[in-house]
């Protein structure tokens, strides 16, 4: 029902002269501004402890309770009588006017089938967002329109993925992984030239980096990753003892322990699961000693992790909304093996706004892939909710399912597309945790980024392993917000190495150290004051 | 009514539907009809008021079949093909198919399979919910309870070099992540939160492996198998099947108990509790194989069983163990664990062992904790006497009182906010004790 602009003024005039008129005798309850409880009618008021004193709301609370309680107590022309709530806040919203001004401000309507009111009506949308009162408040606003979206599945068996994927995430993929930081006092001068020999040196084992065959793109040889160590005071990493806790898991879950056949289709779950689960924890824990950050870490065994996002635009095809235009909406929800959180964040790795290569441009839509829609919960999690003190990521492990294994792309003739698969899930499940990761500190696609995101990853399938580093730049990926924004976010991976050729009567043959030692690596990241 | 005959199949709700839908509930299953039920007070007869006479009693009490009770020349309507009212109900030998079907075959009797044994074996598997519960597994392995934690154990909880304090923010956090922040719903049910709290919690007591480096010597096994075979005053025992997660370790636990404790055992006398068997509640086979495996094949590195873990996480109450029976549990599978690995140490012959073994075992349902060390002083278990078995039981230790998901609001008023309650850490110290049982 419209109401002419003469009816608003005058409500709005009725309010003010009630806002200003002397508060009439209510009582509000001494003990709410002493931070008891208190009951007030058809509100709630929380149990405010006495003792905090940095709650904003402590000491207005009084007037604005006796403000609450005249609105309830006249009754009679409600604000927000309309149903359409927020109409009066919108004049709030409305640019502040000079107080003898008897005109409200010029704007456009709100509920008119116009392309100004969808503007406005968006506007008012992301002040909601920027205004939420906490981050759970903000995610269930973000989240809260349900429409049809796209889901991604990180492990896909769709013919180049990981270009499409690329693109839906405005990421860059560098081949290899990034170079480590020399951190300078610490280079040992024995670590650059290339030690053939392993013989440990007295007590101590020998420098990780002579047993690095040079991996792909990674320039410098890196310095040793234990700190402290330029009087050789700290033990170096002893290869010996990672190698015998990696085989000694491996032999346990594939050789020494009575098991049955595994089922059918669920090879995974038979030996390659577990000997991850074995072997990380144990890598874990052997090295918190070195790395703090893994002191403090919390791991988690099958977490799930959701990301939702708007990308592009595309008219709708069918149904009461046909030819509207609308964002294109994906939704990740992955479901990793094991990953490890922790309280501070992994340091960045190239600055926020480099340019390592370019995004894929694809003009089809995405349900070419093929991508299917559905319409369900949005939801955003990086694996435990917003309280917990661990809230930005350090590893993510993937376990590649049965019905993905090389075999079966080899049988099908499509050899090249197992790295595709790798690649795709990194990309995919890096940039859904990275990012939920950054909602969870209230950035969004409207609020973007400060500082980069940066997180790992490992898909195996229990003999062979690619590395994923992800570094998130932007969250702006929508398209009012992507128009103006130079940033990227960049993918570091390698291609799918073996740990080892093959198990039998009781030993390993073939292990192989560098795809041990980039794991340890992995694990050994943390920040630089650390 | 007329038409249906006493032998006619009718839906019951018929009769209700006769009776003009006075009741709501309609069965419809398929009954015949009884012989009208006299409704009314029993007629005063001499039957009724003193009784049947002798001869009724005798004959009732004989139990002869049925078909004895019968004429034998009963005429049945076999030959007629069809029923007749007044002729007796036949009954036709059962039917068989002449060719053997797979997909519909009874399968072998248990006489015919190979391991069939006149000897009945009784079996104590995860699913044996014991009546009598620590008693009745203390008979049934010879062992002599102790209260409370053994002193070795209680000196690590106590020794304040090992810094336990510190890890109380840390186990505040995992209870919180496990019981609050691991779901995108509003709580988790305990099959999630239960191993998830056990996970963290030994996250924790594995990073302690920075201060005490021969604890990287401990692998966990899950969904591993144990057989062990003993007797017990001629009744056939096995412990079988899957249990839990066994955590191995390198080096074994070194004997709790001194020499004297052990000797003062040979006075202890078992419980009984006459008129229940002991071997209530085991299942009953005549088809098995007297097998002693600890699960791993010859060669594993970590040989010794160190610590066995039982999680109850079942959602609905009545699936879960009761504390009483969950012990019972964890002292039978303890004990089973530790007498495999004795008979692989020491040979199949029943002795008492020289350098016993130690097993321990921790069971929770995700809030009350029951902690437990046994130690295998004995492999001489047909007579209820001599040297016994040694165990230790710490019962119900709570690890927090409770877990609020949402604030409890009455009233519109927040009365109890969300968070965890009633923290104790007494219990994650004894926890990180028996995890570094053995190498401290």
């Amino acid at each position: 029902m419209r109401r002419s602009s003469a009816a608003l003024r005058e409500e709005r005039g009725a309010i003010e002269r009630r806002a200003s008129r002397k508060a009439p005798p209510l009582s509000v309850p001494a003990a709410l501004s002493r931070g008891g409880a208190c009951r007030l009618e058809g509100w709630l008021v929380h149990v405010v402890p006495s003792g905090q004193s940095g709650v904003p709301g402590g000491e207005g609370c009084p007037s604005a309770v006796s403000l609450l309680c005249k609105m309830a107590a006249s009754g009679r022309r409600r604000l927000l009588s309309h149903g359409r709530c927020w109409f009066s806040q919108t004049e709030s919203a409305a640019p502040p006017q000079s107080p003898d001004s008897l005109y409200p401000p010029i704007v456009a309507s709100a509920t008119a089938k116009s392309k100004a009111a969808k503007r406005r009506r968006l506007e008012y949308f992301n002040q909601r967002v920027h205004a939420a009162a906490s981050i759970e408040e903000k995610l269930r606003l973000y989240g809260q329109l349900q429409r049809p979206k796209y889901m991604l599945y990180p492990q896909t068996f769709a013919l180049n993925a990981d270009r499409w994927y690329r693109s839906f995430t405005k990421t860059v993929f560098v081949p290899g992984l990034p170079p480590r930081a020399v951190s300078a006092a610490a280079k040992a001068p024995g670590a650059v030239a290339p030690e053939a020999a392993k013989t440990p040196e007295g007590a101590a084992g020998v420098a990780p980096e002579a047993a690095k065959a040079p991996a792909p793109g990674t320039a410098a040889p890196g310095a040793a990753k234990t700190p402290g160590l330029a009087a050789g005071a700290a033990p170096y990493l002893d290869m010996g003892e990672l190698r015998s806790l990696a085989c000694d898991a491996l032999l346990q879950e594939s050789f020494y322990q009575n098991k049955k056949r595994p089922y059918l289709y669920r090879d995974q779950d038979h030996t390659p699961g577990p000997f991850l689960t074995q072997l990380v924890s144990t890598l874990a824990a052997f090295l918190c000693g070195r790395n703090p950050l893994l002191a403090a870490s919390s791991l988690d065994l099958k977490p799930e992790v959701n990301y939702y996002w708007h990308h592009g635009e595309e008219v709708v095809v069918h149904g009461h909304r046909k030819g509207r235009v609308d964002p294109v909406r994906f939704q990740i929800d992955d479901h990793p093996h094991l990953q490890i959180r922790v309280p501070k964040q992994l340091p960045e790795i190239v600055p926020l706004e480099s340019d390592l290569g370019d995004v894929p441009v694809i003009d089809h839509k995405p349900s070419k892939l093929p991508l299917f829609k559905k319409q369900y919960e949005n939801k955003v999690f990086i694996g435990s909710k917003v309280a917990d003190p661990c809230c930005y990521g350090h590893t993510q492990f993937h376990l590649i399912p049965d019905k993905l294994k090389r075999e079966r792309f080899v049988r099908a003739n499509l050899e090249d597309q197992i790295e595709v698969l790798y690649r795709a899930n990194g990309i995919a499940s890096l940039f859904a945790w990275t990012a939920a990761q950054a909602m969870y500190q209230g950035f969004w696609n409207e609020a973007d980024v400060t500082h980069p995101f940066v997180s790992q990853a490992v898909v195996t399938d229990g003999k062979y392993f690619a590395f994923f580093c992800y570094q998130l730049n932007t969250l702006a990926l929508t398209v009012e917000t992507i128009q103006n924004n130079p940033r990227k976010n960049i993918c570091w991976g390698t291609d799918s190495k073996p740990l080892y050729d093959v198990v039998e009567d009781g030993s390993v043959k073939g292990f192989n150290d560098e795809v041990l030692l980039q794991l340890v690596r992995f694990l050994l990241n943390r920040p630089k004051e650390l | 009514m007329a038409a249906a005959g006493p032998m006619a199949l009718r839906r019951v709700g018929a009769a209700a539907a006769a009776r003009g839908r006075g009741t709501l509930l309609t069965r419809g299953i398929l009954t015949r009809a009884a012989p009208p039920r006299h409704r009314g007070p029993l007629p005063r007869t001499p039957w009724t008021t003193r009784g049947p006479p002798p001869e009724e009693l005798a004959r009732a009490v004989e139990r002869r079949p049925v078909r004895e009770q019968v004429e034998l020349d009963a005429v049945t309507y076999a030959g007629r093909q069809h029923f007749v009212p007044g002729l007796a109900r036949p009954r036709f030998p059962p039917w068989d198919r002449g060719w053997h079907d797979p997909w519909h075959s009874p399968g072998p009797r248990y006489e015919d399979m190979p391991l069939y044994k006149e000897r009945g074996c009784y079996v104590c598997h995860q699913r044996v919910r014991m009546l009598e519960g620590v008693r009745q597994a203390q008979w049934l392995t010879k062992t002599k309870l102790v209260e409370g934690l053994p002193p070795s154990v209680l000196s690590i909880v106590d020794d304040s070099a090992h810094r336990l304090e510190d890890y109380e923010e840390r186990v505040k956090c995992a209870i919180s992540h496990a019981r609050l922040w691991d779901t995108t719903e509003v709580a988790p049910r305990r099959e999630h939160y239960c191993p998830v709290l056990f996970e963290d919690l030994l996250h924790i007591c594995r990073l302690m492996s920075m201060k005490y480096p021969s604890l990287a010597k401990r692998m966990l096994a899950r969904n591993y198998k144990i057989s062990a075979t003993w007797e017990r005053e001629s009744t056939l025992l096995q412990v079988r099947g899957l249990n839990g997660i066994l955590m191995n370790s390198m080096a074994p636990i070194p004997p709790v108990a001194s020499k004297e404790e052990i000797l003062a055992t040979e006075e202890h006398v078992l419980e009984t509790f006459y008129p229940i068997s002991p071997t209530i509640d085991l299942q009953e086979v005549n088809v098995y194989k007297e097998l002693n495996d600890t699960g791993f094949r010859d060669g594993y590195p970590y040989s010794h069983p160190h610590t066995l873990f039982f999680l109850e996480s079942a959602n609905i109450r009545p699936n879960r163990f009761r504390p009483e029976q969950l012990r019972a549990k964890m002292l039978m599978f303890a004990f089973g664990n530790a007498l495999a690995k004795a008979k692989v140490l020491y040979g199949n012959d029943p002795k008492v062992l020289e350098q016993p073994v130690v097993v321990q075992s921790i069971g929770t349902d995700g809030q009350l904790f029951q902690f437990m060390v046994f130690q295998l002083n004995t492999t001489d278990l047909v007579s209820s006497d001599g040297i016994k078995n040694l165990v230790w039981i710490d019962s119900d230790q709570n690890l927090y009182e409770k877990a609020q998901c949402i604030p409890e609001v009455k009233k519109r008023v927040v009365t109890k906010p969300a968070g965890i309650y009633g923290f104790q850490p007494d219990t994650f110290k004894k926890f990180l004790a028996l995890y570094l049982h053995g190498t401290v």
